[in-house]
């Protein structure tokens, strides 16, 4: 292979890390403008005092709950009354961001 | 495709936060100026300061240390301490590089866009951040001035009043009458006047039980009046009398010496009396023009930015926002909102449509909370209630009590998301 095909090559294989990059650090930003909604409740520090702890949920069960709780299957009116305002993509969304968070916290 | 300016922004933003090194260059950072640290201004600073617009963050406020007034009706009936309620602004300062100036703001001037400190210094911004809180409207009542507070108490902002209301009920005789004066529409915590009596009557019941509690309100119906009446009947029965303005013709006038209070009707003696005025937005609003002739500040219901003022943005219990009642957790909400639009701006992202939302905890008593929980959004121009839920009478005691665990861990929850 020529060397300017490598170069090309390096050069597209920078330009996907980077684009991808850029998307995980876009989703991680919305997730995190999601989760603010969230810290007004729930610490977001992995401790709790009454309201249960959301860092560390796992992405299945935080999407399984958020769909109990807008169906009402689960009660909490201040929970359905959240559920309501996240559609299917930010719950997705914010499932991903608690879930590095915990990650990030065991490092 | 069409590639629109917009769009061609919000891809470059996205870039721009992946690759920059941070903290970025201190030279070109943008410069944001948050006036008051309360609910609304401390979350927004902290919001901002955290963004991936990594403005300059200075928070301006003059005093050391913030008493909430929301769980101060605990404090009224002997179960917390102030000390609880009160929160220091270092975490802000250190943890977030948030420059807090203990100062007051004395002007702002929007075509220059700087503050004036009363200090003598001028901070200069790119956004300026209004959070005034509120004001009271003095002159409404006959005879209820400034000066009267020190004897007749608001305590309607935590601190020394909230002390000094606390110390006269502890002073009252037993068999006395504690009066509270109820605001109009639109006020500060709709249902505090009420929690209020629900708390005293608590506290009289175990230390003063036959004592009684008035309230005189300037309205005819009052937030969540079945969940009170349900309360009061339940817990206090006989002990709280509340008097709508219909029946009474309205509260006209209060002497201080006698502690009595004139309605359209009767006169009314106070062993102890707490006299909450009419609310408009707080002074600096009035002095900067940000406030229109309602006496609240109009604001853009998706960036929170004055409609009076460019660059400058008003949250918290000083604005108009539609149908968004004036509690804590909406000034906190507000504040997210605005930090994110305020951080779009400066970066060029794409604004996301904000979650406007509201849930407050109510003790009926210390075993017994109720909460409501409030959906809202951008709609029209103005910020409309889109869900709303109420506790119900009825519910189980097992349900109420759990209620008010939630409640305690929602204010520490709460305050760590602002001050933490």
């Amino acid at each position: 292979m020529p060397a300017s095909s490598l170069a090309a090559l390096a050069i597209a294989a920078g330009f996907f890390t980077l684009n991808t990059a850029a998307a995980v650090a876009a989703a991680n930003e919305r997730g995190a403008e999601l989760a603010a909604m969230c810290a007004s409740c729930h610490r977001l520090d992995g401790h709790d005092r009454g309201i249960p702890s959301i860092i560390g949920i796992d992405r299945q069960t935080f999407i399984e709950a958020m769909a109990a709780f807008k169906s009402g299957a689960r009660s909490s009116s201040i929970m359905h009354a959240v559920a309501l305002q996240l559609n299917d993509g930010e719950i997705a969304t914010l499932a991903a961001y608690l879930g590095t968070r915990a990650t990030e916290r065991k490092r | 495709m069409t590639w629109t300016r917009r769009k061609f922004g919000r891809l470059a933003g996205a870039s721009v936060a992946a690759l920059a090194a941070r903290p970025a260059r201190s030279g070109s950072r943008a410069r944001v100026v948050i006036i008051g640290g309360g609910i609304a201004g401390a979350t927004v600073a902290k919001y901002l300061a955290t963004s991936s617009a990594r403005p300059d963050v200075a928070l301006v406020e003059p005093k050391q240390q913030y008493t909430t007034c929301f769980f101060s009706n605990l404090y009224l009936a002997g179960i917390r301490s102030l000390d609880s309620l009160t929160h220091s602004y270092q975490a802000l300062a250190k943890r977030y590089g948030i420059n807090v100036i203990h100062d007051t703001a004395t002007t702002i001037d929007p075509v220059a866009k700087s503050v004036a400190l009363a200090a003598g210094g001028k901070l200069t911004y790119d956004r300026a951040v209004v959070a005034p809180g509120i004001a009271f409207k003095y002159g409404t009542i006959e005879g209820y001035d400034e000066a009267a507070t020190q004897i007749i108490p608001h305590a309607w902002n935590a601190g020394a009043q909230t002390e000094l209301l606390r110390h006269q009920l502890e002073s009252m005789e037993d068999g006395g009458v504690f009066v509270i004066v109820a605001p109009p529409n639109p006020f500060r915590c709709p249902p505090g006047p009420y929690e209020r009596a629900s708390l005293v009557a608590y506290y009289f019941k175990q230390f003063k039980p036959r004592s009684k509690i008035l309230i005189l309100d300037a309205k005819d119906t009052f937030f969540e009046q079945d969940l009170f009446e349900d309360g009061w009947n339940r817990h206090y029965p006989g002990m709280i009398e509340w008097l709508p303005a219909q029946f009474t013709g309205g509260i006209k006038s209060v002497d201080t010496k006698t502690r009595s209070i004139k309605t359209g009707g009767d006169t009314f003696s106070a062993s102890v009396a707490n006299i909450i005025p009419a609310q408009v937005a707080g002074e600096l609003a009035q002095r900067t023009g940000l406030a229109d002739q309602t006496g609240w500040c109009p604001i853009d219901p998706l960036t929170f930015e004055s409609k009076l003022h460019s660059a400058i943005h008003v949250i918290g219990d000083a604005t108009n926002a539609g149908d968004m009642p004036k509690s804590a957790f909406v000034a906190n909400s507000q504040a997210k909102a605005c930090a994110f639009a305020i951080a779009s701006a400066l970066t060029g992202s794409e604004e996301m449509m904000p979650h406007l939302f509201n849930t407050c905890f109510t003790f009926l008593a210390p075993n017994d909370a109720v909460s409501d929980a409030i959906n809202m959004k951008p709609s029209g121009g103005s910020i409309k209630i889109t869900d709303i839920f109420f506790s119900q009478v009825g519910e189980s005691d097992e349900v109420r009590r759990q209620a008010a665990r939630q409640a305690d861990g929602w204010y520490n929850a709460f305050t760590q998301d602002v001050f933490g």
